[in-house]
């Protein structure tokens, strides 16, 4: 369809919502959370609500070019980009919480919802959803469900898919389905549906609505941070908290490159130079955490950190928490550009894998920096270079590629939690036989059999052919 | 209307934009971005277009002119950014260079306003008429609030009476007239140099003192930086303990002029630390404050909030407004450049008053453009029930005599 003919049909398809076609108006759809990785749309659509989206999906198909979903771009992988052209369909309209039900504990939100927002209104109830991806001021709980998001405390709570009890899907054929719901289960259908939607990153419908699984907020929270001198211990530290009955929250990592780079900033808050840090979460009812903070201390000072600091009070635990909620932006200050890669590897992996970060990052003359959920063994190794010096992207590129290779070989899997867009689809084959990528294409089969929903997205050889 | 595109030569240096990661953080916090879903209505989006056109990969397009236009300036972007990007800056560049280039064109009434506020005594002497209206109680259009200014006699020449009746021996300061403030809502600077007397404070008025240049940075328009020169003579040589302002958004402004040479402190935030006078009222008063944080205070001096010492001295019941730190819209003459914007983000920040507790119910902010814009709210019909409008500091206020209401000093 040539661009007037296109934008023709938009406007009449779309007529309470936006419609956005010039040059200038693509630019800031063109990319997601990987600034440096253009793919300018055709055009953009902003339904004014649900049903203004479902009535889009209707029309869909007689437009004939990809459709692509995005709720606020912050994805690591190339989710939300119109890799094939076409329209860009974005959520910002559906932005409503509609019912919190605090005896049922669940709540439906509409897909545009932002994360933290959600949070706000759920607070006065002493409720929480707790997936905490830290992108959580922005990110939508569409993009989340897509990718079936993690975060710091998921290790303790478990990642999205725990708590989706149903979810409202518009199919390209223009039917809006609901599978599960507050009760959740898989409703009256045969199989529990709503598990092929979550993580499916846009590729089998656009989500426009909710049901999710809520938890009574921890009367009490205890907040510890330990540096540690090498690897070794820090990791026996990890083994140990793992293993305590204790089961803690929340297990972080950042290593001596990203210690040496936020006490080299304003945000320096007096780690050691070369030092591990570990920062780590207990939560739950007053009197049983209360009563379990000395042993968590003693794991972290017997693993061999003689630097633990620990505190319940607000103020204090921001504090603690503060090198590591300031390292990811930080990076942004240090360099143009980073790739920040999502391995997971089994525990026992760590440090032949960090190594190679290490000697990849610095033969290559690369700064990488390495801040991530040990807990899960969710490695983000960080590589910081510049987009506009030729050769940089391509050098990262080929570092992570022979990082997803070790990762594979060690028994590890390419992402944990920001899925796999068109940026890692090309190592799909690295983990996955032919069968099994048969399998998996079956499942769009039946939903987006033409591709036309997120084309060349988690299997490289999903194109669009109108 | 479509804008067409045309080609332009890139102006900027791809690099004054490179260190946006694209993260999106500053989605969540922008007014515009929240009314129109519309990326490139946000500070992502803006920096996007910028720099793609500096980089030569994007054509000038007329809706590059119109999302720029659209910013609001409130700079809520800047703490929401991991990375630091200096948002405000860029955008002032931008918004210069547009005006330069005829990509937008302040409306003509806005051109005269800012030639004229670069003459105070000039802009005072212009706008004494309306002075006598608006103390006679004719407040002839939707963003003036009630107030009796004095006509004639200058916050110079009362600082000057003050100072010879009350001789305060404490901290030293110098103060900001301010241009509107002076010429239109000079009764707030009378209370200010009331309550810093009160206080103990020794005030001095620089008489050569210019306009901040904040009216110039919210149009675009030139002559900032000659202003900002002027302050710099008029307050750099001062021996003074602090200059003070009691407008963030003029407060802010100069701290930039003044960089190097003095502090700009707000003036609530000054006399937090000096334990402020408490105001005695009477028991079981029902006034309720709610207090709305201006975004240059905030987001531009970068400042946590307008002291809980402050507000308690203050004598009144008073509370945060709902999401106080959220713009209420004004943005410098933003409601007068986009009053459709500005008045849908007013309906959303002013709806609380509505059914706000208190009889009266006050609105204390510390901005007199914030209070202008929070005025409109009831003269336009978004707010039905009455409600007051106040500078924090007229809520501190001794009165004319240095009212005989027995004070204490706050704890
Ligand atoms: C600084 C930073 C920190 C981050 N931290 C984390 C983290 O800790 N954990 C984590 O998991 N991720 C993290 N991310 C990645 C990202 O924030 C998450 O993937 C998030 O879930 C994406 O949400 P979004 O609304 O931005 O979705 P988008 O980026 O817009 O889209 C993501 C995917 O979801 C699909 N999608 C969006 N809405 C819908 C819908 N309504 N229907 C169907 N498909 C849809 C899109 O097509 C795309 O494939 C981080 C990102 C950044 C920039
Ligand atoms: S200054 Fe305010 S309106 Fe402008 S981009 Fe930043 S947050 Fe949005
Ligand atoms: S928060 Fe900062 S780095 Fe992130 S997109 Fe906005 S301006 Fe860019």
């Amino acid at each position: 369809m040539s661009p007037p003919d296109l934008e023709l049909q938009l406007r009449r398809i779309i007529t309470r919502g936006r419609v956005l076609v010039s040059p200038a108006q693509l630019a800031g759809y063109a990319a997601d959370g990987l600034g440096y990785k253009n793919y300018p749309p055709d055009a953009v659509v902003i339904p004014a609500d649900a049903e203004e989206l479902a009535h889009f999906m209707r029309c869909a198909a007689g437009l004939g070019v990809p459709v692509c979903l995005r709720g606020a771009g912050t994805s690591l992988s190339g989710g939300p980009v119109a890799a094939q052209g076409g329209v860009i369909v974005h959520t910002s309209g559906l932005r409503s919480v509609r019912t919190v039900c605090p005896e049922g504990f669940w709540c439906e939100v509409e897909c545009g919802v932002a994360l933290n927002a959600l949070d706000d209104v759920l607070k006065p109830h002493g409720l929480f959803y707790p997936p905490d991806p830290s992108s959580g001021p922005v990110c939508t709980l569409g993009g989340n469900i897509a990718t079936n998001a993690g975060g710091a405390h998921c290790f303790r709570y478990g990642v999205t898919s725990n708590y989706v009890l149903g979810v409202e899907v518009v199919l390209l054929d223009g039917r809006v389905r609901r599978f599960g719901g507050p009760a959740g289960g898989r409703g009256p259908w045969r199989e529990d549906w709503k598990r092929f939607m979550i993580g499916s990153e846009g590729t089998l419908g656009a989500f426009t609505r909710f049901w999710l699984r809520l938890l009574p907020l921890p009367e009490k929270v205890w907040t510890f941070r330990a540096t540690y001198p090498d690897l070794r211990t820090v990791e026996a530290a990890i083994h140990a908290l793992v293993a305590h009955a204790s089961f803690p929250a929340a297990i972080e990592l950042l290593d001596p490159r990203g210690v040496a780079m936020v006490e080299s900033s304003q945000m320096a808050c007096g780690l050691p130079k070369g030092s591990f840090m570990l920062l780590t979460e207990i939560d739950g009812p007053g009197v049983l955490v209360d009563a379990r903070v000395s042993a968590v201390a003693e794991i972290l000072r017997g693993a061999g950190s003689n630097d633990v600091v620990f505190s319940d009070e607000e103020a204090m635990r921001q504090k603690l928490w503060k090198a590591r909620k300031a390292a990811g932006g930080l990076l942004g200050q240090l360099s143009p550009d980073y790739v920040v890669q999502d391995a997971v590897i089994p525990k026992r992996a760590l440090a032949e894998v960090l190594q190679l970060v290490y000697d990849e990052s610095d033969a290559a003359g690369l700064r990488a920096v390495n801040v991530f959920h040990a807990g899960d063994g969710n490695l983000h190794p960080n590589f910081l270079f510049d987009s506009r010096v030729p050769g940089e992207l391509e050098k990262v590129e080929l570092i992570s590629k022979r990082l997803m290779q070790r990762v594979v070989e060690v028994g590890g899997t390419l992402s944990g939690e920001h899925g796999i867009g068109n940026d890692k689809a090309a190592y799909m084959p690295m983990i996955f036989g032919p069968d099994e990528i048969r399998l998996q294409l079956a499942v769009p089969a039946v939903f987006n059999p033409t591709h036309q929903l997120n084309p060349l997205k988690v299997f490289t050889g999903r194109r669009f052919a109108a | 209307m479509k804008p067409q595109p045309s080609i332009a030569r890139p102006e900027e240096s791809p690099d004054y934009f490179s260190n946006c990661t694209h993260c999106g953080f500053c989605l969540a916090v922008c007014p515009t971005y929240k009314l129109t879903g519309d990326e490139n209505n946000s500070p992502r989006g803006r920096l996007r277009l910028w720099s793609e056109e500096a980089a030569g990969r994007l054509p000038r397009d007329p809706w590059t002119d119109h999302y720029t236009s659209e910013c609001v300036g409130c700079l809520a972007c800047e703490p929401a950014c991991p990375a630091t990007v200096p948002y405000g800056e860029i955008f002032e560049r931008v918004r210069h260079e547009h005006v330069a280039a005829r990509r937008a064109t302040p409306a003509l009434s806005l051109r005269l306003a800012a030639a004229a506020v670069a003459h105070p005594a000039l802009f005072g002497a212009a706008l004494l008429p309306a002075r006598v209206l608006r103390r006679a109680g004719f407040n002839m259009h939707r963003f003036l609030f009630p107030g009796r200014p004095a006509v004639i006699e200058s916050t110079s020449a009362y600082v000057k009476k003050l100072m010879a009746r009350q001789r305060p021996t404490g901290p030293r300061v110098a103060f900001l007239t301010g241009c509107l403030m002076e010429a239109m809502f000079r009764e707030i600077n009378f209370a200010t140099v009331r309550v810093l007397v009160e206080n103990n404070v020794r005030v001095v008025i620089p008489e050569d003192q210019g306009c901040c240049g904040a009216f110039q940075s919210h149009t675009g328009l030139e002559g900032a930086e000659a202003l900002a020169e002027k302050n710099r003579r008029a307050f750099g040589p001062l021996e003074v303990d602090a200059v003070v302002s009691n407008s963030s958004g003029c407060g802010y402004a100069l701290g930039k002029a003044l960089q190097g040479h003095h502090r700009v402190r707000d003036v609530l935030d000054f006399l937090g630390d000096l334990r402020p006078v408490r105001r005695v009222r009477a028991s079981g008063d029902p006034t309720r404050i709610y207090v709305d944080l201006p975004c240059h205070l905030v987001h531009g001096q970068k400042l946590s909030g307008i002291p809980a010492n402050v507000l308690d001295a203050t004598g009144f019941r008073w509370e945060l407004a709902p999401r106080a730190k959220d713009c209420c819209g004004s943005g410098g003459v933003y409601n007068l450049q986009k009053p459709e914007n500005a008045r849908a983000i007013l309906a959303e920040k002013s709806a609380f008053l509505n059914a706000a507790a208190g009889d009266p119910v006050v609105l204390a902010t510390s901005n007199h453009v914030c209070m202008m814009q929070w005025h409109s709210a009831g003269a336009t019909g978004l707010v039905t029930r009455p409600y007051k409008v106040k500078h924090v500091i007229q809520l501190l206020d001794p009165g004319e005599e240095f009212s005989p209401v027995p004070v204490q000093t706050t704890p």
